[in-house]
């Protein structure tokens, strides 16, 4: 396996001696001097570190053993990376709304908070662009601290409305700078690729187009494919096809898909579930969604991914978190989000979310399809995602929406 | 509004013994409290229409008139005419079988038929995808014996079948306490008439409980029409759909604007049914002995209520305990049931329930009682809230907050305010149609026996309504048991109730971590209008 995904290569390798020397500025000023051996490995190339390599089952909870480099969420050693035990101590009361489910980030945002005696966490859960509607419509009289957020859209929909703030250079130090705003108002914290599910009892992978834009006239899928254009990573897929393909091939496009008689879907779940399922033979999701439904079948669903190749089906969105503009304590927000790219929360998000993590040190495990699988698009700026304006404007111009 | 109604017949509709049929006879305390539980009602929507004005002119003609939006209206028409009739050939008959006949266990069939309410629709309509649904669990029951297809369950079908199912317990309610105070002897006058039952019940209960059948069917109407889960599930486009999609794509202040259409179309709404409830005089007298032997029909008439509450309630209870043995293993400990979560819900519903009643008192009752613009205008204005989506209201009660009232913002205090925004026109319909069914000159006897007008109320008025308050704050209960989109924008920081823990398993895919929750909420819901119905104590079979 590489390293986090083509586009960044060169972004990545770049990163690596600068995360480490930002870290060890930062360990100085901080007094961590104990923080022995966390980026030293780093450079060492990492073929070693799977999840095949179980030593001692023992102790995993113990947040003592962190820093001894044992994954606190499973069987690895994870001795790459930023160790929470090496990150400043946070303490104070902390708002996080958080547009990522409780039942996916719930136990990380608890593991932080037993970790420090001094922390309380308040969470609030809602969906993300409700939550950037509710950032928007409180004002500066918001109790909110950080945002946490499924997609760089709802990330860049309140930076573009001024209602963040930079986060310390420790904390976006350790994510390639492809996966954050340039100006350090929003960071990624994991990754996820769009994907195409298909059922293998109606398809095989081979009769799949490798090009997004071969759908339409792909005539085996009419009436078999299944899409969620209400559904925000959608809008962030037919976005990135109208940056890359310009608008009026996207209105075609979106024309010819209708004509292939599409089927709406509320969201991207149902989709695989349906594929899953031989409702349709084909749709368009984000690859964790995949993952979710094969994990909780308890026998071998004829459901698998592929992927297309360099274009607005192959994009690569993250979720992330900022600061907002009325964090009443900068200092332990910004930290805040710095532990949500530590090297047990990067694990956790590989585990439990099946995602891809940003911080270059942490391999992906598990049932993740293979990176080398995917191939992104190299021009699209993820915080081009967020403008969705036009991308409404034009799926209700041709009746998607 | 609608003023004629009652001119023949309102000499003794006025409490003052002079009193004229005009405003300025309004009785002074009554129409102030009115008028503030009104105001309280609609005073958040002014940040909506504030909100929804920034959006250019020009935008909001454009977004109006496309074609769409044309063709989703009438979607959403057609579904609402469809749904609100069904509630009513369901709701009537159960009312009329649980309290008039001698239907074999009537007060478990009570509150088996009302129990639906409780179900958020997103549950419901995800349940009867994954029943009936190409593929579905129902459909692989039937291949072995070669049915390899039935009929489609997306779209307007499934949506009408879906929405029905969960809100003609609006209808059933309603009607069922009209029922319960309603005079029987007028029934039994028919009869001696030499009326037959059904030309009885044409000619004298029909006119007698209609103004409750309308209130339900209104609530019914308002709900299908501001529902979003339902629709989108079923895929079946509807007028809300424009309003999410907007909000998704961060278009708030579009979103708000849409908003007020919908606000729009259901103000057309609540004038056209107060244009057609016409003659609104009924009776209750208190005196409802008359019981509808069944004979030999009371077995079978046990299929109605069982059948509707087998398809609201089983499928979905079934498909959940399904979901229960679905690979859980991997699932994520924030998602175990918590026992306070019960408590949570069920303190939020009932101080819900008990302001929405004690606010929904006076606005039912002036507007049963006096003619004339402001009764009128009070009554109406507390359906705002209810015929908006919840996170509209949601939102503008987060602006409220943090604008005017930081304290309680993020507190149970404004959550339940929220919820009584919502829900009071349930408690206010269900009232006002008691109120209009009792005799004004039973009151104005205790008045000349020497009670004052608070006596005669409390003593007279009051136990004569009491199945109407009790079905309203039955009704306020249960759909504040479910609310989930105001509780995600209002609730404190780690106040989980039932219904949000039920959404976050739901929105990640962990459907057996729904299950328990749901089927929770079900037992304390089921528990909670038994202890309801106990309230009605001297009658309730």
């Amino acid at each position: 396996m590489g390293d986090i995904s083509r586009t960044d290569e060169r972004a990545t390798v770049g990163t690596h001696s600068r995360t480490r020397r930002r870290f060890l500025q930062a360990a100085a000023v901080a007094g961590i001097v104990s923080a022995a051996g966390c980026g030293s490995a780093g450079d060492n190339e990492t073929g070693t570190t799977t999840e095949a390599e179980v030593s001692s089952p023992i102790g995993t909870s113990d947040s003592e053993q962190i820093g001894s480099g044992r994954s606190p969420f499973g069987e690895r050693d994870i001795s790459d990376g930023v160790s929470m035990s090496e990150m400043p101590d946070l303490a104070g009361e902390l708002t996080v709304y958080s547009g990522r489910g409780e039942a996916l980030v719930g136990e990380l945002l608890s593991f932080i908070e037993d970790r420090y005696p001094e922390l309380t966490i308040r969470p609030l859960y809602n969906s993300a662009s409700e939550l950037v509607n509710q950032i928007i419509t409180e004002g500066q009289n918001s109790p909110g601290d950080v945002f946490y957020s499924v997609n760089a859209g709802s990330l860049g929909a309140l930076a573009t409305r001024e209602r963040t703030q930079s986060l310390s250079d420790e904390t976006l130090s350790l994510v390639p700078e492809a996966f954050q705003s340039p100006d350090g108002s929003w960071v990624g914290t994991s990754g996820r690729a769009r994907a195409i599910p298909y059922n293998t009892d109606i398809l095989t992978e081979s009769s799949i187009p490798t090009n997004i834009m071969s759908f339409p006239d792909t005539t085996e899928f009419d009436g078999q494919l299944g899409w969620a254009p209400t559904y925000s990573s959608f809008q962030a897929f037919i976005t990135a096809m109208r940056l890359l393909e310009g608008e009026s091939d996207t209105r075609q496009w979106l024309r010819g898909m209708q004509e292939l008689n599409a089927q709406s879907y509320a969201d991207e779940f149902q989709i695989a579930r349906a594929v899953a399922d031989g409702e349709i033979a084909v749709g368009f999701t984000n690859h964790y969604y995949i993952q979710r439904v094969l994990a909780r079948r308890t026998t071998d669903a004829p459901l698998r991914t592929t992927f297309t190749q360099n274009d607005a089906g192959a994009i690569f969105n993250v979720a992330g978190a900022c600061m907002l503009d009325t964090a009443s304590d900068t200092t332990l927000s910004s930290n805040f989000v710095r532990h949500l790219l530590s090297a047990e929360a990067q694990d956790y998000f590989a585990r439990k979310t099946f995602e891809y993590p940003l911080v270059p040190e942490i391999e992906p495990i598990g049932r993740l399809p293979s990176i080398d699988s995917l191939n992104p698009p190299e021009s699209i700026n993820l915080t081009e995602l967020s403008n969705l304006e036009r991308t409404i404007t034009l799926l209700r111009e041709t009746g998607v929406l | 509004m609608a003023t004629e109604y009652q001119t023949d017949t309102d000499t003794d509709t006025n409490t003052g013994p002079d009193a004229a049929d005009d405003e300025s006879s309004l009785p002074l305390g009554l129409t102030v409290a009115a008028g503030a539980v009104a105001a309280a009602a609609v005073i958040p929507f002014i940040w909506l229409l504030r909100t929804g004005s920034d959006v250019g002119i020009k935008n909001a003609i454009g977004l109006i008139t496309r074609p769409t939006t044309i063709q989703i209206l009438i979607n959403s028409a057609v579904l609402v005419i469809l749904t609100t009739s069904i509630c009513v050939l369901l709701g009537v008959p159960l009312a009329y079988l649980t309290v008039r006949t001698d239907l074999l266990f009537s007060r478990v069939w009570t509150v088996a038929v009302s129990l639906p309410l409780v179900i958020p629709s997103y549950v419901g309509a995800f349940a009867f995808v994954s029943a009936f649904g190409p593929r579905g669990g129902f459909q692989r029951l039937l291949s072995p014996i070669g049915i390899e297809q039935i009929p489609e369950i997306y779209g307007l079908t499934g949506t009408v079948l879906v929405l029905s199912l969960y809100t003609y317990p609006y209808v059933y309610i309603t009607t069922r306490a009209s029922l319960k105070s309603m005079d029987t002897t007028l029934v039994d006058a028919a009869r001696t008439l030499d009326h037959g039952r059904w030309a009885t019940f044409r000619r004298v209960t029909i006119p007698q409980i209609r103004p409750a059948v309308a209130a339900g069917a209104l609530l019914s109407s308002l709900y299908v029409l501001s529902d979003f889960g339902t629709p989108s599930i079923m895929r079946y486009d509807v007028f809300t759909r424009v309003i999410y999609v907007e909000f998704g794509a961060f278009g708030r202040d579009t979103a708000t604007l849409l908003s007020l259409q919908l606000v729009a179309v259901t103000l057309f709404i609540l004038w056209l049914e107060s244009r057609i409830r016409g003659e609104e005089r009924t009776s209750a007298g208190g005196r409802s002995r008359d019981i509808v032997s069944l004979g030999r029909w009371r077995l079978p008439a046990m299929i109605l209520p069982a059948g509707v509450s087998a398809l609201a309630l089983v499928v979905p209870v079934i498909i959940l305990i399904s979901w229960l043995g679905t690979a859980s293993a991997t699932v994520s400990e924030s998602l175990a049931f918590q026992w306070r979560y019960i408590g949570n819900s069920v303190t939020v519903a009932t101080a819900t329930a008990g302001v929405a009643v004690i606010g929904g008192i006076p606005v039912a009752y002036l507007s049963a009682r006096h003619d004339g613009f402001l009764p009128s205008a009070f009554e109406r204005f507390t359906y705002v809230g209810y015929a908006v989506p919840g996170v509209v209201i949601g939102l503008a009660l987060v602006y409220f907050g943090t604008s005017y009232a930081a304290p309680i913002y993020q507190t149970l205090y404004l959550l339940i305010f929220a919820y009584v925004v919502r829900f009071l026109p349930q408690s206010v319909g269900s009232l006002r149609a008691s109120f209009l069914a009792v005799d004004p000159s039973l009151p104005e006897a205790a008045r000349t026996l020497g009670q004052s007008s608070v006596g005669a109320f409390r003593y007279v008025t009051l136990p004569l309504v009491a199945p109407g308050l009790l079905g309203g704050a039955a009704l306020v209960f249960l759909t504040t048991m479910k609310e989930l989109p105001a509780t995600l924008l209002l609730r404190p920081a780690g106040f989980t109730t039932l219904v949000t823990h039920i959404w976050a398993a739901y929105k990640s895919g962990y459907f057996g971590q729904a299950a328990v929750p749901a089927l929770v909420l079900l037992a304390v819901s089921g528990i909670s209008m038994l202890v309801i119905l106990a309230q009605e104590g001297y009658d309730v079979k």
